[in-house]
C-alpha cells in the first residue's frame, strides 16, 4: 500500500496528464452529438457577451459596405414588387389582393432579428455565433436567413446566445431547388471559397440552365419554400455519374455578416413534431436490423 | 495567491484576449495563423511543478477552444506542448544555472532560444491542425497550414520574448 501511493504521487503528473488528455478527447468527439455542451462553445454568456462587445466596435468599419448593399437590394424588390403589383393589376383588376397575400404570407412566420457577433469564414467547419437564444424564442433546429438569402441552421441554442451551422459547415445539408423547375436536391460545402457550395442529387434528366435562381425547398422542417440561396454557377456529373453536383454562387456574403433572423415558423414546427413522431416510430424496427438509427 | 500567480494570470489573460479578438482573426494567405498563446507554456522555468502546468495548459486551451466553437482540439494539444515542454527545456539549459531557470533571450543564446520555440511550436502545429481537420483531409492544406502557422507563431513569439526582455 505504501509503494502505491509512493507510485502514484511521484507519477502523479503522468496521471494527470492522461486524465486531461482523455477529457479534451471527449470534448472534441462528443461536441457533435452532445446537445448539452453549450458550455464550452461561444453560445455560452461570457463567451458572447465578449464576442457581443468586439462586433459592436469592428461593425462600424464595415456599415458603409453593408448600407450600400442593402439599398441595392431594396431597391431591386422594390422593383420587383412593382412589376408583380403591375402584373397582378393587370390580370385581376383588383389591387386589394397584393397587400391580403403579402399578410397572409408573414403571419405564418415570426421573424427574430438578431445580430451576429462572431463568425468564421476559412475553417471547415465553420459556426456562427448570434445574440439571441430561448429567452427570445430560439430553438434548435430554426432557420437563419439574411436580407440577401439562407445562413444556416441553428445548432444548439443557449440562454441569451446560439450557436449557427451555416451553410459554410462541412455538416450543413439544406434542401434546396431550382426555382420554377421543382427539382431538388442537397446543399453541400465542402471548404475553400466562401461564395461557393454545391447542390448534389440534382437528377439526370432535370432541365436547367446556368444563373438559375437555387432556392429552400420546403421540404425539410427548417426552411420555408422560397427563401433565396443563389445561382447555378457551373454544372458537374456526380462522383457515381447518376446526378448533377450543381456549383452554386451563394447570394449570401457570409465575410460581411451583421443582421440576420431567424425564422419561427409555426406551421414548420407542426411538421416537425409529426417527423420525429415518425421517426420515433420507425426506430424500433431500424435498431433490429441494425441499422444506423440516428 | 503570490506574486507568481498573479503575473500568470495576467499572462493568461492578456495571451488569450489578444488571440480571441485579435489573431485568430489573421490568415495570411489563407493558411497561416498565429497562435501566440503557446507562449503562455514556453515561460514556465525549470522544475516549475508539473501537474500545475498541466493544469494551466488545460485550462488556456479549454478558453481558446471556448471562444473558437472547437472543443478539446486547443485543449489536448497545449496539455501536450505542457507535458513536453520540461523535457524539451532541459535540452536547452546550461550546465551551470539556477535551479528555477527560465528560457529567454536573455538566458539563452538567440540561436538556441529560437530552436526551443521552434520545437515546441511545430509539434503543437502538427497536432492542433490534425485534430481540426479530422472531418475532411488534405494533406497539401494540412502541410500549408502547419507550415504557414508554425513559422508565423516563432517569429511572432521571438518579437512578444525580444519586447520582454527589456
Amino acid at each position: 500500500m505504501h509503494n502505491l501511493t509512493e507510485f502514484l504521487a511521484k507519477y502523479k503528473h503522468w496521471f494527470l496528464f492522461v486524465a486531461l488528455e482523455v477529457l479534451s478527447m471527449v470534448l472534441l468527439f462528443r461536441f457533435n452529438d452532445y446537445q448539452g455542451s453549450v458550455w464550452f462553445t461561444s453560445a455560452n454568456y461570457v463567451a458572447g457577451l465578449a464576442y457581443e462587445g468586439s462586433s459592436k466596435v469592428t461593425s462600424y468599419l464595415t456599415m458603409g459596405e453593408v448600407n450600400e448593399a442593402l439599398t441595392k437590394r431594396n431597391l431591386e424588390l422594390e422593383q420587383q414588387v412593382k412589376a408583380l403589383s403591375a402584373q397582378l393589376y393587370d390580370k385581376t383588376k383588383d389591387s386589394t389582393f397584393l397587400h391580403k397575400g403579402q399578410y397572409r404570407f408573414l403571419s405564418k412566420f415570426r421573424l427574430i432579428q438578431a445580430k451576429v457577433v462572431a463568425n468564421s469564414l476559412d475553417k471547415p467547419n465553420n459556426f456562427i455565433t448570434i445574440n439571441k437564444g430561448t429567452w427570445d424564442g430560439v430553438q434548435k433546429d430554426m432557420g437563419v436567413a439574411c436580407g440577401n438569402g439562407v445562413v444556416g441552421i441553428v445548432y444548439m441554442a443557449g440562454i441569451h446566445y446560439a450557436v449557427v451551422i451555416p451553410v459554410l459547415n462541412s455538416k450543413s445539408n439544406i434542401s434546396c431547388s431550382i426555382q420554377g423547375r421543382d427539382y431538388f436536391g442537397y446543399l453541400h460545402w465542402n471548404g475553400g471559397a466562401s461564395d461557393v457550395a454545391y447542390l448534389d442529387d440534382i437528377p439526370r434528366h432535370a432541365k436547367f440552365k446556368l444563373g438559375d435562381r437555387v432556392v429552400t425547398s420546403g421540404y425539410s422542417s427548417v426552411f420555408p419554400a422560397g427563401v433565396l440561396v443563389g445561382k447555378v454557377k457551373h454544372v458537374y456529373n456526380s462522383e457515381d455519374g447518376l446526378s448533377y453536383r450543381l456549383q452554386i454562387q451563394l447570394s449570401t456574403d457570409f465575410g460581411n455578416l451583421r443582421d440576420v433572423c431567424v425564422i419561427d415558423d409555426a406551421s414548420i414546427r407542426d411538421q416537425r413534431e409529426v417527423i420525429k413522431a415518425a421517426q420515433d416510430s420507425i426506430k424500433p424496427i431500424e435498431e433490429q436490423i441494425g441499422n444506423k438509427a440516428q | 495567491m503570490n506574486i507568481d500567480f498573479l503575473k500568470r494570470l495576467l499572462w493568461f489573460t492578456v495571451l488569450t484576449v489578444a488571440q480571441v479578438f485579435v489573431l485568430n482573426h489573421i490568415h495570411l494567405f489563407a493558411v497561416a495563423t498565429p497562435l501566440l498563446y503557446i507562449y503562455f507554456i514556453l515561460l514556465f522555468p525549470r522544475n516549475y511543478p508539473q501537474w500545475a502546468i498541466l493544469l494551466w495548459a488545460f485550462v488556456m486551451g479549454l478558453t481558446i477552444d471556448t471562444f473558437s466553437n472547437t472543443p478539446g482540439v486547443a485543449a489536448s494539444s497545449l496539455t501536450l506542448i505542457a507535458a513536453l515542454q520540461p523535457f524539451v527545456l532541459q535540452l536547452f539549459i546550461p550546465r551551470d544555472s539556477s535551479e528555477n531557470f527560465q528560457a529567454g533571450m536573455d538566458t539563452l543564446s538567440i540561436p538556441q532560444y529560437t530552436w526551443y520555440v521552434a520545437i515546441l511550436t511545430l509539434i503543437y502545429c502538427v497536432v492542433f491542425f490534425s485534430l481540426e481537420m479530422f472531418s475532411f483531409f488534405n494533406v497539401f492544406e494540412w502541410l500549408q497550414c502547419i507550415g504557414g502557422s508554425s513559422l508565423l507563431t516563432v517569429i511572432l513569439i521571438l518579437v512578444v520574448e525580444n519586447v520582454r526582455r527589456r
